[in-house]
């Protein structure tokens, strides 16, 4: 069963509907670059809601506005016009300090290149949201701990990243996304780097987080993957072209 | 929808752990970021220590360099200290013409008379108030004897006030009287150094030495001479001495009377000198210089030949003073402009840390580092850099100095203040070069920082 939700109407009926509380939401965001006397907007005028459990695919060509959309809904970057609200907090006025509290503490990261720090073990990747949250020693290290367990890693927390496969390595990725239990957790291209093998693992681990009611946006080229998302953003052009609800 | 979805989000292997996100000093966070520093440090090892070379060098160096003028210092003023810092010492010297005239001349030696006389002495007395005693020495160059035993060395006749005056103690027995002064009494007092070359096995208390023909009593030994043999050996000698023996200065007189002769490469040179060396020493040590000066233009009326010498040892100490200050003014400079070098190096390396690690800052940033976070990391990471290099300055700093003395014999002092503030200096280097590319860090963009290559 399909359930459209135009981006305009995503009111206070549909979340009623739904039972749903609005974890994050975009108010007519508008991004626009400025470079010297030039001027491009990339972004004009998006509006969507994201709520609690949902599990949300975005896609479109390249130069649609993907990455700058995924940029200001990790709080890396701010839009020119419009709101973001993440939980019930205004993001788009938010100073730089305010911004990276948040980001280390409602928000997930997933990148395409996994992006661990090549110094650090799996356990101390895991831990670094952590650290900026200023959680003690012990409460990281056990956190941590568990949730390497939970992506299959437990036997690996002292391996440095580059003694893992990409698959692993992507794990590794997920448990420091989850470390701080975010309000929303985002992926960008989780399984571009990876075989189809290791791939799969990877999604099958972010059905089981939808199972456990995480929030998940994910910018994906693949229309298979997009096939298990429950949502599908379509992005044209800067603007939302399509947002199709489906069923899991 | 599933009922799942209507779960907690929380979900069962977690913890709830609160995180403190308390304000200020954070020992953990602080701890943290230093393990990481010095993880990041370590996996560059010969970068890191080629940076810090600098650093390393500047330090081994302010340590090292105070250390030696330190000693230096140490060395010449206690030398001075022992000629006594109220006394003018006064010495004859043969005037260089008459010297060349002497060489160049025909016919049978003659006797070259020069420098001080008693008559100086008395007028020095007379004509300058606050001059509390003068001790007048002759000094000669003699074979002295024990049995088949001898030694050359410099006979001093001398006051019974001259061990006083030069701070110059007896070891054992006691320095000749008055009453053996006045009665040109056959005895004498060996330095140490003389004893044991003429006795090296018994006592020479009691014995007797034999200068020329006649016999001396020994009634004392001084101690070892140590620093304080500065302006001795004035018998005409070039030879240093290796030390002296003291009899009565009327003995002197009349034992040797004033004429001395040596044998030199060109036959026989005789010269008569009355007094060799005079000690003036002066009430307190406020007037010591300007009385010297005082001497100097006396003696420069009564003598037509530059026959003379005057050192006073509170000017030569001032003196001492000023060029140890002034070493330390160089080794300061030196010090400072390798800490800078080591400095900009540092800088540069961390610099180039910073745009490795463009990547790292922006997943750091992603992950919820703020600007003062990153600026922290890489000040931390410089001042360890700084602060190691630093470390291993004091070990060599303190390690030159040590090896110096004992191989070059010199005296070396390595005050505690020295490396604390070497260190610090470093460390402070380290933050303050650290500073900007730490900065720099901070300000870069998390989405270009995660892009970066």
């Amino acid at each position: 069963m399909l359930e459209t939700v135009s981006s305009e109407n995503a009111d206070s009926d549909v979340i009623a509907i739904r039972g749903q509380d609005i974890v994050a939401s975009l108010d007519d965001i508008r991004k626009t670059y400025y470079m010297g006397a030039l001027s491009v907007e990339v972004l004009h005028g998006i509006s969507l809601d994201f709520y609690q459990g949902d599990y949300i695919s975005i896609m479109g060509p390249s130069g649609c506005g993907k990455s700058t959309l995924m940029n200001i809904l990790g709080c890396l970057d701010q839009p020119t016009e419009g709101r973001y609200f993440l939980g019930d907090q205004d993001t788009s006025k938010m100073e730089d300090d305010e911004l990276s509290s948040i980001r280390g503490a409602r928000l997930g990261f997933i990148f395409q290149s996994y992006n661990l720090i090549q110094q650090l073990n799996v356990l101390e990747n895991i831990e670094m949201p952590l650290f900026y949250q200023g959680y003690s020693e012990a409460d990281s290290h056990e956190i941590a701990m568990g949730l390497a367990a939970r992506v299959g890693l437990d036997d690996r927390v002292d391996h440095k990243p580059f003694e893992l496969s990409g698959g692993q390595q992507q794990r590794v990725a997920i448990a420091r996304a989850l470390a701080v239990d975010p309000l929303i957790i985002l992926a960008d291209e989780p399984t571009g780097n990876l075989d189809s093998k290791s791939g799969a693992e990877i999604l099958n681990l972010f059905d089981e987080l939808h199972d456990q009611g995480k929030t998940l946006i994910m910018v994906t080229h693949s229309d298979e993957m997009a096939e298990r998302s429950q949502r599908l953003v379509r992005l044209r052009d800067g603007l939302v072209e399509s947002d199709d609800r489906r069923n899991a | 929808m599933t009922d799942a979805t209507l779960n907690s989000p929380k979900t069962g292997s977690r913890p709830n752990r609160s995180p403190n996100l308390a304000k200020g000093f954070n020992f953990v966070r602080f701890k943290k970021i230093t393990e990481v520093g010095i993880k990041s440090i370590y996996s560059h090892g010969l970068r890191s220590l080629l940076t810090v070379l600098g650093i390393v060098i500047g330090v081994a160096a302010v340590i090292a360099m105070l250390a030696v003028s330190e000693g230096a210092s140490y060395e010449a003023q206690q030398q001075f200290r022992d000629l006594g810092a109220s006394n003018i010492l006064v010495k004859s010297v043969k005037p260089a013409e008459v010297e060349e005239s002497s060489r160049s001349g025909f016919g049978p030696p003659q006797a070259i008379v020069y420098g001080l006389t008693t008559a100086d002495i008395t007028t020095i007395r007379n004509s300058i108030p606050g001059i509390s005693n003068v001790i007048a020495s002759r000094i000669v160059k003699k074979n002295v004897w024990n049995g088949g035993l001898n030694i050359n060395t410099d006979v001093v006749g001398t006051s019974v006030d001259y061990p006083v005056s030069r701070n110059y103690n007896l070891k054992a027995g006691r320095f000749f009287s008055e009453s053996e002064m006045r009665d040109h009494g056959n005895v004498v007092v060996l330095s140490d150094e003389v004893a044991q070359a003429l006795f090296p096995i018994d006592n020479p208390l009691g014995k007797t030495i034999r200068i020329d023909s006649d016999y001396y009593n020994i009634v004392g030994i001084m101690e070892s001479e140590g620093f304080s043999n500065l302006g001795q050996n004035q018998a005409g000698s070039s030879n240093s001495a290796p030390s002296r023996i003291f009899i009565p200065f009327t003995s002197s007189k009349s034992r040797f009377g004033e004429t001395t002769t040596r044998q030199t490469a060109g036959g026989v040179e005789s010269e008569t000198v009355e007094l060799h060396e005079a000690i003036i020493q002066v009430e307190g040590q406020d007037g010591v210089i300007e009385v010297g000066e005082i001497i100097d233009q006396i003696l420069q009326r009564r003598h037509k030949d530059i026959d003379y010498e005057i050192e006073v040892p509170l000017a030569l100490l001032r003196q001492a003073e000023e060029s140890a200050l002034r070493d330390q003014i160089v080794a300061g400079a030196i010090a400072g402009i390798s800490l800078l070098v080591g400095g900009i190096g540092i800088m540069n390396i961390m610099l180039a840390s910073v745009t490795e690690r463009t990547r790292e800052i922006g997943i750091r940033r992603a992950l919820g580092a703020k600007r003062k976070d990153i600026i922290m990391q890489f000040l931390i990471e410089a001042v360890i850099l700084s602060g190691v290099g630093g470390l291993i300055g004091v070990v060599l700093g303190i390690a030159i100095p040590f090896i110096i003395s004992v191989f070059w014999g010199m005296t070396t002092i390595v005050t505690p203040l020295a490396p604390i503030l070497a260190f610090s200096i470093s460390a402070l280097i380290g933050m303050i070069f650290g500073i900007y590319p730490s900065i720099r860090a901070a300000d870069m963009d998390p989405v270009e920082a995660l892009r970066h290559e």
